[in-house]
């Protein structure tokens, strides 16, 4: 009841900022000039407000808490992708003038129809970054409110929606910033409180993963999915009518709807195809999912650092720096509250692993940051803190959410259709309409992986469009089109069947599920090859130039 | 309350959508460089420091999970009983990050500030 208050008080709150901020600036020139005096601190807060998602708040510690602590690379890519911003595109974009990629192409190529492509691109981009950031608003919604995951999501999109409608996102910079301080507050405190108020048993066990995982308490699992786990150990569990079972040591296939009862001190059973909880694979900071560790980690560090400067919702914030260096500053002051705010998601999945280990079993390890503290304090501080991380998750889906879908109806509406504003209207409610649809049966797909395909596709189209068109004089019409191309279908089309269809065995599947390493050079040589047969028009030189003079 | 809400477009959409469905010409009017030979040597300037900034950010995120890989005694040595590796990478990297932009942005307002008073001697008039 108490995260439900929260909640409301966070979504009340950026409505209140958004409509005061909508009144105070009513024309163009307003808003123009008043997000130009905007100072670079309140601006790299928003920009960082925006940019850490339900990915950051809920799947990092639950990631960590599952596949182990290579998962932090996730973070630490996150990060370093606004290393290869303030280096590559913010201070050249700015000079620009575009406010948006496609619009870039348009001022570099001059060219309609690369308009449209780019367009394309940005919707393809924008639906695989909303479908996670609904996934976990109904996660969050149905496990607070106690409603199944489909209303939670079903909600979610309501709430997005309605409050874009309500002009509660126009002002956005002060919205963001705000939602940047309830993310890392309400997520550092707990956090703290957790470090501080835990038993000096589980820390050191928290620090120690070699010695066993097991289950701190009898505890009662259940299966919401059906689940094949193996046992090293056999062990006596009970069931909801009061039988005892004795599972063997091997390996188990229970139905959905099971229920049992572990006893205390079992160990915790893993499930098919995860490392084992604590285990060396467990412990060693590397990706290692399909068992190649370094080609994973470093395929997936490509895919981050070099997606996020693809994003269409990152390159939008830039023009709101008065100046190309300012652009450049901002962006060196989201690096340093990204980093501030990464330091905490481990801290729920060290923990987690101590304290919560069956959501491991229950394929809901994406909840951790919620259900832990509530577990770790009982009664009604673990109540508060539980109400604080759920307000947190929510603010970091409602601000990304909005973010991504306003950049989604402007690419619908001004980039492919050319229309005004109430088609844009119509456009935000297609966009969670769809995004919605495909949220439904993404359950038990994690965050992560989902946020990390956006990050793909983005990495192998419009990372290579704009390297290239900044830093390098010959790149051509066709070039940048097939390049496009061959990237946004490589990149989607190798994910998408990692996901959805069965893979071949071996490399074949790492290859699919971590594509950056191959999909990102391809575009590169892409657009590099064609654009050498090709001949750049006279202006192109000038076009560069004019990005870099001061 | 507010009297009407205009649409806010950039430059070029505006020229985009003004254009409709007839070809390009030209975009914003390209002013060209006072002095051409200065802007390119600003750009291939500026283009040596971004590259050594990439250069380094590379040699940052693969020598660390290579070392990771390479030395797994990098989890065993413990520093206030945490894994130094685990310490790495959650904690070690963002101030390097950090001081890595930093430095890039350092670097690159230098090369700017040197080539405008140049280019003002050189060219002799404001752009």
């Amino acid at each position: 009841m108490i995260s439900v208050l929260a909640i409301g008080l966070v979504l009340v709150t950026s409505l209140v900022i958004g409509v005061y901020g909508v009144r105070a600036a009513r024309s163009t020139s307003d808003f123009l000039v008043a997000s130009r005096r905007i100072s670079p601190n309140w601006n790299a807060m928003a920009i960082a407000g925006e940019y850490l998602s339900a990915a950051s708040v809920l799947g990092l510690s639950g990631l960590v808490l599952k596949n182990g602590l290579g998962t932090m690379w996730y973070a630490v890519g996150f990060t370093a992708g606004y290393v290869a911003v303030v280096a590559l595109v913010a201070g050249p974009m700015r000079r620009s003038g575009a406010y948006t990629v496609p619009d870039f192409a348009e001022y570099r190529l001059g060219a309609p129809r690369l308009r449209k492509l780019c367009g394309c691109v940005v919707l393809v981009i924008m639906l695989l970054y909303l479908v996670p950031q609904f996934k976990g608003a109904g996660v969050v919604l149905s496990l607070v409110s106690g409603t199944p995951y489909w209303v939670g999501v079903l909600l979610a999109g309501l709430v997005v929606s309605g409050s874009i409608a309500a002009g509660g996102m126009r002002s956005a910079t002060y919205v963001q910033a705000f939602h940047y301080v309830v993310k890392l507050a309400f997520l550092a405190i707990p956090a703290i409180y957790l470090m501080v108020h835990s038993s000096p048993d589980t820390r050191t066990q928290a620090l120690h993963p070699e010695w066993d995982t097991r289950f701190p308490e009898r505890t009662s699992v259940e299966f919401t999915v059906g689940t094949r786990f193996t046992l090293e150990e056999p062990v006596r569990v009970t069931t909801p009518g009061g039988g005892e079972v004795e599972l063997g040591a091997g390996e188990h296939t229970v139905a959905e709807g099971t229920e049992y009862a572990f006893p205390e001190g079992a160990a915790i059973p893993s499930p098919v195809g995860l490392p084992e909880l604590g285990s060396e694979r467990w412990s060693t900071p590397l990706l290692n999912v399909g068992g190649h560790p370094l080609f994973e980690t470093w395929s997936t560090l490509l895919a981050i650092t070099l997606g996020c400067m693809g994003l269409p919702h990152v390159i939008m914030r830039f023009h709101t720096s008065p100046t190309a260096r300012t652009a450049r500053r901002v962006a060196v002051g989201v690096i340093a509250l990204l980093g501030l705010f990464y330091l905490f998601p481990t801290v729920y999945g060290l923990l987690g692993r101590v304290l919560t280990p069956q959501l491991v079993l229950l394929q809901g390890t994406d909840t951790v940051a919620v259900v832990l503290p509530a577990q770790a304090v009982p009664g009604s501080v673990g109540t508060v803190l539980t109400a604080l991380v759920a307000a947190g998750a929510f603010g970091a889906f409602l601000s990304t959410s909005s973010g991504l879908l306003l950049a989604l109806a402007g690419g619908l509406s001004h980039d492919l259709f050319q229309g005004s504003v109430p088609r844009l209207r119509l456009a935000v409610a297609v966009g969670a309409c769809v995004a919605v649809l495909l949220a439904l049966p993404a359950q038990m797909t994690d965050i992560n992986v989902l946020v990390v395909w956006a990050f793909t596709v983005a990495a192998s189209t419009f990372c290579p469009l704009l390297v290239l068109g900044i830093w390098w004089r010959r790149l051509t019409l066709p070039g940048a089109a097939w390049g496009l191309i061959v990237g946004a279908v490589t990149a989607t089309g190798a994910v998408g069947w990692s996901i959805l269809l069965p893979t071949p065995a071996g490399w074949a599947t790492v290859l699919l599920a971590q594509p950056a390493a191959w999909t990102i050079p391809l575009a590169f040589a892409t657009m590099i090859v064609v654009s050498r047969v090709t001949r750049p028009p006279d202006w192109a030189e000038h076009a560069v130039l004019r990005l870099h003079s001061p | 309350m507010s009297p009407r809400r205009e649409k806010l477009t950039s430059p070029q959409t505006r020229i985009a959508l003004a254009r409709g469905n007839r070809p390009a010409q030209h975009l914003l009017p390209l002013p060209g460089p006072v002095d051409t030979e200065a802007a390119r040597r600003l750009f291939r300037t500026q283009r040596r420091v971004a590259v050594r900034t990439v250069a380094l950010l590379s040699l940052l995120l693969f020598g660390m999970s290579g070392a990771f890989a390479a030395l797994p005694v990098l989890g065993k040595v413990r520093l206030w009983d945490v894994p130094v590796s685990w310490l790495l990478l959650t904690v070690a990297v963002y101030p390097l990050l950090f001081a890595l932009a930093l430095w890039h942005v350092r670097s690159a307002e230098r090369v700017e500030d040197r080539a405008s008073p140049r280019r003002r001697a050189a060219g002799g008039r404001e752009r």
